[in-house]
């Protein structure tokens, strides 16, 4: 599928298919999750990170079903650049109504970069003044596992990490995406 | 037409759900009796020797039509002198595959609506269930298998 | 004119302040408080708070308008559903002898004119916004003080931008 028709697929399911929330509640209750895991875990923010790509982890597993549904998907991509196209521009459009820009290529094809003009996970926010979560909190993290769980159950690991975040202060908000291997079909046991 | 059994296999081949309305007749001049009484058996051993038969046959099969006719090409249905077996895969590697009798065109369709309609609301959403469902847990709820009956009520 | 702007939380205590001048008729945004008096601003605020408590449940505005006077200084205050008060010391200078009648239609001029009313109530609105916006980030805690670099310079522009 091309970048425009994946663009315009978005759209469209976007518009007739999806049930709308109000954007501050999604905000401030993920805000609240993080702020709570920053509480829990002492402001470890190492853990925290860790904590959220793991819940992300979680939901990607079963939010990919909810796209397949949604998105009417009957095959898989072709290759790693239809699937970061599809990620950015119906994946990201139909569940936050965003759509980050794929670029950064590496010439193998298997690693890319998503830049989010637009976070709505973030709006709002501001790190605390602590000197640390500058450095060391990713806020959005959950999103890495979202891609990850997603992705995985589609045959591919994945990793993904962000690199940049308007919060702490950088030009953008960058997250970097690389595909490590397709993996293969599980195969039956063998009859005894 | 007469639906015969539905089954769902999961991304590790293992069979999560089973259903079955009608008997698939063993001897061709005893025609099925339409509209038996449904006997949902999961994990029955017979039923289970036959859903490994059938995940078997399937994924032989699917593997079969991609050599032959490339990685786009999918394997949609077979019949033999008694029975039609339709076949999907949702890019997850969730397999749904239903008998019918062989007069019965293809049912993809179906089972796509039984995936999107049923599968994604009842089972994959229903936060209390597993992600992964082994040995069939966490599918076999209410709302699913009422949707079921009635989704393939309705077309029979 | 000199501004002393303060907010002031729902157990009284300090939230954030803010010392400004105006930026009309010239002004350079710096305020013009003597070194003498400037630590009795606090002090002028903070006692206006009993008299805001009070007019706050005369009507169901939020916006109290100017509640106190001491000598040269008024208070104007703004109290948000939270029980959150701002409070806006607001100092005209005082015009000495054979000023100009220009600079008495200038903002801030005359404290309770409707203009400057109007001014200040414009100035407390958006400053309300920016706060809402402040206190929603996650890592905010109720009537923790505030501190955000951020909603300094957008209070700031504010004050430039109506005072």
């Amino acid at each position: 599928m091309s970048a425009s028709k994946a663009s315009r697929v978005g759209e469209e399911i976007w518009k007739t298919r999806i049930d709308k929330v109000n954007a501050e509640l999604v905000t401030l209750t993920y805000g609240t999750i993080v702020a709570q895991l920053c509480k829990d875990y002492e402001s470890d923010y190492v853990e925290v990170n860790k904590q959220l790509d793991k819940m992300g982890y979680n939901i990607g597993l079963r939010l990919i079903e909810d796209y397949l549904a949604k998105s009417n998907t009957m095959k898989r991509c072709a290759n790693f650049r239809e699937t970061a196209e599809m990620i950015a521009r119906v994946g990201f459009k139909i569940f936050l109504n965003i759509t980050p820009q794929v670029t950064n290529w590496t010439s193998d094809n298997n690693q890319f970069s998503l830049v989010f003009d637009e976070n709505p996970l973030a709006d709002f926010v501001e790190l605390p003044d602590d000197g640390r979560s500058q450095d060391q909190l990713w806020y959005s993290n959950i999103l890495c596992g979202v891609l990850r769980g997603a992705l995985e159950m589609v045959q591919m690991q994945v990793e993904a990490h962000f690199i940049s975040d308007i919060l702490r202060g950088n030009d953008s908000t960058e997250m970097r995406v690389s595909l490590i291997r397709y993996i293969d079909d599980e195969l039956p046991p063998e009859d005894d | 037409m007469t639906v015969y059994s539905f089954h769902i296999f999961d991304r590790h081949t293992e069979c999560v759900y089973s259903k079955s309305w009608v008997q698939l007749p063993q001897n061709p001049d005893a025609p099925a009796s339409a509209g038996g009484v449904p006997t949902t058996t999961t994990m029955s051993h017979t039923s289970s020797d036959e859903a490994k038969l059938i995940f078997g046959t399937i994924f032989s099969l699917r593997n079969m039509v991609r050599k032959l006719g490339g990685d786009d090409d999918a394997f949609i249905s077979f019949r033999t002198a008694q029975y039609k077996l339709h076949f999907y895969e949702t890019p997850a590697n969730l397999r749904f595959v239903i008998l019918t009798d062989i007069v019965t065109p293809s049912m993809r369709n179906v089972l796509h609506q039984i995936y999107i309609n049923l599968w994604v609301e009842y089972v994959v959403k229903n936060p209390l269930a597993p992600v992964e469902h082994k040995g069939g847990n966490g599918v076999k709820n209410e709302l699913f298998e009422l949707g079921l009956d009635q989704f393939i009520r309705g077309l029979i | 004119m000199s501004y002393y702007f303060a907010i002031v939380g729902s157990q009284d205590n300090p939230l954030f302040e803010y010392e400004f001048g105006t930026s009309k008729q010239g002004g350079d945004g710096q305020s013009r408080f003597t070194d003498q008096v400037r630590h009795l601003n606090q002090f002028i605020l903070h006692s206006s708070l009993d008299i805001a408590e009070e007019v706050q449940w005369s009507h169901g505005q939020m916006y109290l308008k100017c509640i106190d006077k001491f000598f040269n200084n008024y208070i104007s205050c703004f109290v948000t559903a939270g029980n959150v008060k701002f409070l806006l010391l607001h100092q005209p200078i005082v015009p000495t002898s054979g000023s100009s009648s220009r600079s008495s239609t200038a903002i801030g001029a005359n404290p309770t004119s409707p203009a400057t009313e109007e001014a200040i109530k414009m100035f407390f609105t958006e400053v309300y916004e920016n706060w809402v916006k402040a206190i929603m980030s996650p890592f905010y805690k109720a009537n923790m003080e505030v501190k955000s670099p951020i909603f300094k310079a957008r209070v700031a522009a504010a004050g430039r931008k109506y005072l």
